[in-house]
């Protein structure tokens, strides 16, 4: 008696798993691609123009104007979201589709600065919030 | 080479008995910088209102460094969704086209910045990794 039910275990772990798992979403949003320390590690103070840092790295997001120059902006942005429906659980014996939803939302954003001087020479550059990257973790406790 | 055909056939009876479907959707924000457009501005040459005629009005405005900064910019979102029977995945991917025009006092263009990222936005559906 004991033998079908140690068979009969793995596969009834496996069904609860598959039916949680059923309503389960996975969605990430990327806007324009990541800039990391190797891809600005061309950049040198005093010496790079705004005009060989667009030629290697694309045009800026935006340029503003400052006190002491002109900074232009690369941002970038990665949104990572999951969800789980616990209430498929119940689909097999419940009349009415209940929910029991539990999702989260990691959004990680940054940007690159530069700080330009009148003659468009890079004088200073840093990343806004070097931010790590967020996971795809639907527990929202 | 036999051993491989069940298992062939296996692999597609799965992915066909799981995936519900697929979806592929677009979106556009502003409209198409056209290349013709940006190589027709000349350095020291073109003037604010040929900028103008060419482009249009721009959509953002900025006063920089003394000079007049005319921004143009296009947005591409592509979204691939697919669908599974115990789990989605989708994955949304935008990118922007972005054309900055730097006029100088007498209102001749001094600069021309542009760049098309849009041109390398890819449909998928992984979301995991880069």
């Amino acid at each position: 008696m004991k033998r079908p039910l140690r068979r009969l275990c793995p596969i009834l772990l496996s069904v609860v798993m598959c039916v949680t798992f059923v309503g389960c979403n996975v969605v990430r949003l990327t806007l324009n691609t990541p800039l990391t320390q190797n891809d600005v590690a061309f950049i040198v103070p005093g010496k790079t123009t705004l005009a060989d840092v667009i030629t290697k790295l694309g045009t800026p997001d935006s340029i503003t104007d400052s006190n002491t120059g002109v900074v232009a902006t690369y941002r970038f942005l990665d949104m990572r979201y999951s969800r789980i429906n616990f209430g498929w659980l119940l689909k097999p014996w419940s009349p009415v589709d209940t929910d029991l939803i539990i999702s989260r939302t990691g959004l990680g954003t940054d940007a690159f600065e530069l700080l330009c001087d009148s003659n468009w020479v890079v004088t200073h550059q840093s990343f806004l919030r070097h931010l790590s990257g967020p996971r795809f973790n639907p527990y929202p406790f | 080479m036999l051993f491989f055909k069940p298992l062939t056939g296996i692999v597609i009876v799965l992915v066909l008995a799981t995936a519900q479907g697929c979806a592929l959707s677009r979106g556009t924000l502003g409209e198409d910088i056209k290349s013709e457009s940006v190589e027709a501005i000349k350095k020291a040459t073109t003037t604010k209102d040929e900028v103008l005629a060419l482009l249009g009005a721009p959509d953002r405005l900025l006063q920089v460094n003394g000079r007049d900064v005319f921004q143009y910019y296009r947005y591409d979102a592509k979204v691939g969704s697919l669908l599974l029977i115990l789990i989605n995945f989708s994955r949304v991917s935008v990118k922007s086209d972005d054309l900055f025009v730097i006029l100088n006092r007498e209102g001749i263009v001094e600069d021309v910045i542009s760049s098309k990222r849009t041109e390398g936005l890819e449909f998928r559906f992984w979301p995991f990794g880069e």
